[in-house]
């Protein structure tokens, strides 16, 4: 670690619209060193991606570079010609995308894939671009039978391991790995990191390492930066930020990462002294499944996503089931809501032997009594209806409030969740609002008509770190105010650890686990379980890689 | 304070107009579909009546008679004029029946998909390959000569393509959240198809709207010059029709037919340039491209390569 080999000044990138040019990236100065994992974090909107695009000068229009120097092993990147930016690319450094697991061509082999690069870049062709590609499957542990294999007949880890195996095919010294583990299960996820690691002890690589995810790079990187609005506000090793580090917004983003082992820290979530539940739970399902028939006259293949499921919900309590993808959570949450009806099984709800499971219409007061909160708040409001619409449609469909008396008590419930002054976000259209804020509106719509349970499937894993904690208070305070009783689905182990009271472990359709938070926590008894709960504790990469 | 209804107003309508009157080509095409359209409505009571028979035929257009005379000595100018009337009335009627109806049926099966996505979608699929134009010309010449006649035909043979692509639209719209929340919350399905999806396809439905009203107008042109109209009324297309009678080619009375398929070409061209600022209103991303060319100095721009501007330097 003696001399930078990236080396970046004052970076300044615009997007040109139709009034002033947006900077996207203001005055970004950095340097990285040979052999050292950088990592940039930033929550949506910060710049980060830009910043490398920009380096590799592959960013489409509007884009412009307006400021800056770029320097890559003693290259000037932003004064360099056309055809030599063109030949640097892939040799010098090569970059792992954001959405890698589309990166590859779905009817392209992977051999294909693989040569392609070689043949393009090292004119590399038949018998010994076939020995080069086996040797780098061989380096991301992949069989080589998979050579022949289609990007659909792989797994998505699989598929991110080829997609880092053709950014090594020619070596190049310095990687980019932009967000690559987002849509990846956290099992999964820690794997290709502790491969990651392992590539880079072997082949002395430089890496700068793009993601969201704070608690991600505090592992494994050895210096930090920071970005917040397209500025860098920290930049420091791994061992100060980690202590809380100096900027306010390092600390915020710090104190809002649960842990899903240790002690139990205090203060991050509200909850009730005690809990009084009645005996009789409020909803209960018994033995459900579902059963996904593929459509088509003669298709037979069937996918049992949900196998035989039993649980109970009791008033006033916070139930979180988690589960990777895949493990059929989602389809939980949308049965429950009855978005589609069950193959087998039944749903109590409210005691009262309502059989809602079976009948093909719900009844209204079925759909009054349980709402949903969905994972992505830019798809759950209607983009030309204005709030006001949307929290006062629920209300009156299933006539609870007459004109009068709508207005107030919608600006009532948007402060409720926090959005003041009530009547300013009761106007706006959801492309005014930020992501945290529409997700505030979809909880507020789910709580308007005083429902008896909430189903929240994955509320937060859209948003950013630094509000996670916020809108998943808005349930902890909500159930110590007016005794709400949530369904909290998440594949996120640490945040259903501090907002639920109890805890059901998904896998493939089945409850494998069911305990109190706490007692799951410090005592699983599956090895699923385990694992998850290490995967979402620091220090797992060190007993990843030993 | 607010009221529900402004706010809504101010969502679809005014972004739509402003987005219209805003684009340059939307702009344009939409003065000269203007243009025709009050021309066709206002103009003929003040002129010549086509139908009269007024003077020498085939007199070159001159003061008197701004496009000339035609074979039977009628005033061209005039038959023009009040051609569009009903040519371009039966064309607009046919567009907006044709998405009417396939909104209706294609959304319909869309959304509700199963065992009646099963049945619209054979319906649908059979009027899709039945041959057109065969059909057109058999349906024009079996029914009595009308404009409804025309207009029923020219819906039948063009509903069901519309209705294929708005039923894929729809179902992709179906398994969005919005959709799913509002099903949630209780909401009626004919509600969630008129009030929370429809109005998301605007841009679809109005370029559908367009093709439809393109269609509409060259396929009535063509029956009634086929002769499969009702060649006593005065269309562009019977005036095509007419002038090939009066063998305008051998007589060289170009007068004839040029006023005509001019306007029927500028028609189609006005209808095409809105198709395209429909296009830019609702993909700013086409927008923000052509602003980005125009900013930034040509030769920085380099196909796949990030320009950097050199001003400070």
């Amino acid at each position: 670690m003696n001399k930078p080999v990236i080396k970046i000044e004052n970076l300044t990138v615009d997007y040109i619209t139709e009034e002033n040019p947006i900077k996207a990236v203001h005055d970004v100065t950095f340097e990285i060193f040979s052999g050292e994992i950088f990592g940039l974090v930033g929550e949506s909107g910060s710049g980060k991606s830009t910043v490398v695009q920009a380096m590799m000068r592959i960013l489409p229009p509007p884009a412009l570079i307006s400021n800056g120097k770029v320097i890559i092993n003693d290259k000037d990147i932003l004064t360099s010609s056309d055809s030599d930016i063109v030949g640097f690319r892939w040799k010098q450094i090569s970059i792992v995308m954001q959405s890698a697991l589309n990166a590859l061509n779905p009817v392209l082999s992977v051999r294909e894939q693989i040569q392609d690069v070689l043949k393009t870049h090292k004119n590399l062709i038949g018998i010994d671009a076939d020995k080069r590609a086996k040797e780098l499957l061989s380096l991301v542990e992949i069989d080589h039978d998979r050579l022949d294999s289609f990007p659909h007949q792989l797994s998505g880890g699989m598929k991110q391991r080829i997609v880092i195996a053709i950014a090594l095919a020619i070596m190049p010294p310095i990687i980019i790995m932009d967000e690559p583990t987002t849509a990846l299960d956290v099992i999964v996820e820690r794997e290709i990191i502790a491969k990651v690691i392992d590539l880079r002890k072997k082949l002395g690589l430089t890496i700068l390492f793009i993601t969201h995810d704070l608690n991600l790079l505090l592992e494994f990187a050895d210096r930090l930066a920071i970005m917040k609005n397209g500025k860098i506000v920290e930049l420091d090793t791994v061992e100060n930020i980690y202590a809380g580090g100096k900027h306010h917004y390092t600390k915020k983003l710090i104190g809002s990462i649960p842990s899903a082992s240790g002690k139990r820290q205090k203060g991050l979530l509200s909850k009730p002294n005690s809990l009084n539940l009645s005996k009789s739970p409020i909803l209960e399902v018994r033995n459900l499944k579902k059963v996904f028939q593929s459509p088509g006259f003669f298709n037979k293949n069937k996918l049992v996503a949900v196998n035989d499921i039993s649980f109970k919900v009791h008033k006033g309590e916070i139930v979180g089931i988690v589960g990777e993808s895949g493990s059929g959570k989602s389809t939980v949450a949308k049965l429950v809501t009855r978005l589609i009806r069950p193959s087998e099984g039944f749903i109590y709800l409210n005691g009262e032997n309502k059989k809602v499971a079976e009948s093909r219409d719900v009844p209204l007061q079925y759909r009054k009594d349980v709402q949903m909160v969905f994972q992505d708040p830019f798809g759950s409001l209607n983009s030309i209806h204005t709030v006001y619409h949307h929290l006062s449609r629920p209300l009156f469909r299933h006539r609870l409030k007459n004109k009068e008396e709508m207005l107030s008590y919608i600006i009532d419930l948007l402060e409720k969740v926090g959005l003041t002054p009530g009547e300013k976000f009761a106007e706006k259209f959801p492309h005014e609002m930020s992501g945290g804020e529409r997700q505030r509106v979809a909880i507020a719509r789910a709580l308007s008509l005083e429902p008896k349970i909430v189903v929240a499937d994955e509320p937060t894993s859209m948003l950013d770190v630094s509000i996670r904690m916020e809108v998943l208070e808005i349930f902890a305070k909500m159930r110590i105010k007016s005794n709400l009783t949530v369904l909290f689905i998440t594949h996120d182990l640490a945040s259903a650890r501090y907002l639920a009271d109890r805890i059901i472990v998904l896998k493939d359709g089945s409850i494998i686990e069911e305990n109190d938070s706490e007692k799951l926590i410090q005592n699983p008894k599956e090895n699923y379980t385990k694992q998850l709960i290490r995967a979402a504790s620091p220090g797992w990469l060190s007993e990843l890689t030993n | 304070m607010i009221s529900n209804k402004n706010v809504y107003q101010k969502s679809i309508l005014a972004r739509w107009i402003s987005g219209i009157i805003g684009n340059q080509k939307a702009f344009i095409g939409s003065c000269i579909i203007l243009f025709f359209g009050v021309s066709a409505i206002f103009i003929p009571p003040f002129i010549q009546s086509p139908t009269d028979f007024l003077s020498t035929p085939l007199l070159p257009p001159s003061f008197e008679y701004f496009f000339g005379t035609n074979g039977q000595g009628q005033d061209v100018f005039a038959q023009t004029i009040c051609g569009a009337r009903q040519t371009l009335f039966v064309g607009f009627s046919a567009g907006i029946l044709v998405v009417i109806i396939g909104a209706l049926i294609g959304g319909i099966a869309g959304y509700y998909g199963g065992r009646i996505d099963d049945i619209l979608s054979l319906l649908i699929n059979v009027f899709l390959v039945m041959p057109g134009l065969p059909l057109m010309v058999i349906l024009a010449s079996w029914l009595p000569p009308s404009p409804g006649t025309l207009l029923g035909v020219l819906v039948l043979t063009g509903w069901a393509w519309n209705a294929r692509v708005i039923r894929s639209q729809m179902m992709t719209f179906k398994n969005r959240d919005f959709v799913s929340a509002a099903i949630v919350s209780g909401e009626s399905n004919i509600r969630i198809i008129i009030i929370e999806i429809m109005p998301r396809m605007l841009s679809l439905l109005a370029s559908s709207f367009i093709g439809a009203s393109i269609y509409s107008i060259g396929a009535q042109v063509g029956l009634e010059f086929l002769g499969l109209g009702d060649v006593s009324t005065v269309t562009w297309g019977t005036n095509l029709y007419w002038a090939s009678n009066n063998l305008a080619l051998l007589t060289e009375s170009w007068w004839t037919f040029v006023p005509t398929g001019f306007c029927i070409a500028l028609i189609s061209f006005a209808l095409t340039l809105i198709n395209f600022g429909i296009d830019e209103v609702s993909n700013p991303r086409l927008i923000s491209e052509k602003l980005w060319r125009n900013k930034v100095p040509e030769n920085l721009i380099t196909h796949g390569i990030t320009p950097v501007s050199n001003s400070n330097e």
